[in-house]
């Protein structure tokens, strides 16, 4: 994924346009934005450092300090891990639609999340192991949610020829359809069922799901590393099916192969921490404001670490603030709805 | 490069029937014909960016869909009217892209250099650090004819070059094309709507009317006023113009 930073920087070498029969000198600076890019990438770093600094020590007991380590540290990962994926994911999933105001929850994925796992709850029941054994449940809302969306979004996309308009219409149906269906299923089950079920559907990060932690970190790995050679077309996928297709990309499984990551990638930040929209919405356009590039190595960097920041920011001043009376999940809607609006009268987005 | 019965149909509707040419090497052929003859849609197939229903495409003796991708890109390119591109790219950054099929994302020296002299070619030297969607139209264009010489194929083929462009950047742009031709070697192929600057500046014409191909020829054999009439339902004129055929139609 970082390959086409090594590749600005080689080309900041002024000795590679001096070869090239004496053009001006201005040729040289081939990619202006590179440096500053590595600087902005560095001071964000930097500032989600101090943010989880900060969550970890701030109002410590030192008589304590290793009893708050072991109930803060699970929440910590858990916060960074599901910002490195909503904001990978959603820089992705904006790339392949070739739109910058559309998430993976616009689309219902989230709600698509939301009825499948109420389904296996309504199936299996919540005494069954597919619901105890949080890894398994895990397992099989990944592979479910897999299935369904590579299906229906695929099938989306293929349909609507990436129409953006076309997708954002059919998707809030989806939306709808899905929050039918669940909302449906819970009204017939157990009361005693539906309120185990409800506690792994609300977001926040005070009730963290840690067993599945090391299954997230090891499955992003594996996707990661399965999907490098798709990561790297990010930057020419930019460029439209058209232009893609002409320099030699197989589009359309490139992007049914980045569309189950993405799928995946949420799956687990949702099985994580619950339903959090508009998070992905703000990080990534932020980040593509910070940066003005096509380079998807800072895009996703930068999505990630904004992500970070504010997550951490966010339950820093939920805990301590707020006392938990008011779940993260809460700020980032209101102030993605803000952002969101923004966006939309600016006017240039879609 | 030559093409065998190809047929494309939209839901039932056959918008290419049965066509067959084969395109003279080296020289540039330009496809007329009124709107929906199916001129776009053969260039489309020609390029595999449109899958065909039926008929083959043989390109240097080998089916173009039976081509590696990544091989054909640096053989033939093709560039379409579609210029929504949502990123923030320089001039400099859209033409490297055109080195893509030789060295993906990590570009070497060379590579360097072909970019640099695609850009200097277009003349857009002074503005390769400009942003595409901060440049005028006929500036854009030239940046994308330069990202198709960055990618240095043999074949180019060139949906609507002169569209939404005014009369001086579309004859420059038509200059342009004649010199990648007899300059640089290429055998080019343009889907144009504009008769006379089909007439001056190409060597052979192909024209269709619905799916089919109703004539096909140097631009002397093509461009007569009975054809041209029959074409378009139009009256036609010709003059001649330094030799060259010059339609007028009202």
């Amino acid at each position: 994924m970082m390959t086409a930073g090594k590749t600005a920087t080689r080309y900041d070498h002024p000795t590679a346009s001096k070869q090239t029969r004496g053009i001006d000198p201005a040729l040289a600076m081939r990619v202006p934005s590179s440096a500053s890019s590595v600087r902005k990438i560095t001071a964000l770093a930097v500032f989600s450092l101090i943010a989880a600094g900060l969550y970890m020590l701030v109002s410590i007991n030192p008589k304590y300090a290793a009893f708050a380590f072991r109930l803060r540290a699970p929440k910590l990962t858990a916060m960074l891990i599901t910002a490195f994926a909503i904001g990978g994911a959603t820089i992705v999933f904006q790339t392949i639609i070739n739109n910058n105001i559309v998430t993976p929850c616009l689309l219902g994925m989230n709600s698509l999340y939301t009825m499948v796992h109420t389904i296996i709850v309504f199936f299996f029941n919540t005494a069954s192991v597919a619901f105890t054994n949080r890894n398994l449940s895990f397992a099989i809302d990944l592979v479910v949610m897999s299935a369904a969306s590579t299906v229906i979004y695929g099938w989306l996309f293929k349909k609507t020829n990436y129409n953006v308009l076309y997708v954002l219409l059919v998707g809030t149906v989806l939306a709808n359809l899905f929050t039918s269906v669940q909302s449906t299923l819970t009204r017939v089950m157990d009361p005693n069922e539906y309120d185990a079920l409800l506690t792994t559907l609300v977001a926040s990060f005070s009730k963290v799901n840690a067993d599945v932690i090391a299954f997230s970190l090891a499955l992003m790995a594996v996707v990661m590393f399965a999907l490098r050679r798709e990561l790297s077309l990010l930057n020419v996928i930019t460029l439209g099916r058209e232009r893609a297709v002409n320099l030699g990309v197989d589009y359309d499984k490139t992007i049914r192969r980045l569309l189950l990551g993405v799928t995946i990638f949420i799956t687990i930040a949702t099985a994580l921490v619950g339903p959090i929209s508009f998070l992905g919405l703000i990080i990534a356009n932020l980040s593509r404001q910070l940066f003005r590039t096509y380079r998807h190595s800072y895009l996703i960097a930068g999505s990630a670490l904004f992500g970070m920041a504010s997550l951490v920011a966010g339950q820093l001043i939920v805990e301590h603030v707020f006392v938990y009376s008011v779940p993260v999940s809460v700020f980032v809607t209101v102030g993605g709805g803000a952002y969101f609006l923004f966006l939309l009268t600016r006017g240039k987005a879609v | 490069m030559r093409a065998d019965s190809l047929t494309k149909r939209y839901d039932g509707k056959t918008v290419v029937d049965a066509v067959s040419f084969e395109i003279p090497k080296g020289k540039i052929t330009s496809f007329i014909g009124p709107n929906g003859a199916g001129k776009s849609t053969v260039m489309g197939i020609l390029s595999r960016l449109i899958a065909r229903d039926g008929g083959e495409v043989s390109f240097k003796g080998k089916d173009v869909t039976g081509w590696k991708s990544g091989e054909l890109a640096k053989r033939l390119a093709i560039l379409t009217q579609t210029n929504n591109i949502q990123m923030k790219l320089t001039v400099w950054e859209l033409v490297s892209f055109g080195r893509f099929p030789y060295s993906g994302s990590r570009l070497t020296e060379q590579d360097a250099r072909a970019v640099n002299q695609a850009i200097e070619y277009m003349e857009l030297a002074d503005m390769s650090d400009s942003f595409i969607d901060e440049l005028s139209g006929g500036q854009r264009q030239r940046a994308y004819i330069a990202m198709v010489i960055a990618q240095d194929t043999e074949y180019v083929l060139l949906d609507e070059p002169t569209n939404n462009l005014d009369v001086y950047h579309a004859s420059n742009m038509m200059r342009i094309i004649r010199r990648l031709c007899d300059e640089l070697g290429k055998t080019v192929i343009l889907v144009l709507h504009e008769i006379n600057y089909a007439a001056f500046y190409s060597d052979f014409i192909c024209a269709f009317a619905d799916g089919k191909i109703a004539a096909f020829g140097t631009v002397k054999e093509v461009i007569n006023a009975k054809t041209l009439s029959n074409l378009y339902g139009v009256d036609f004129e010709i003059l001649d113009v330094n030799g060259k055929p010059l339609s007028i139609y009202y």
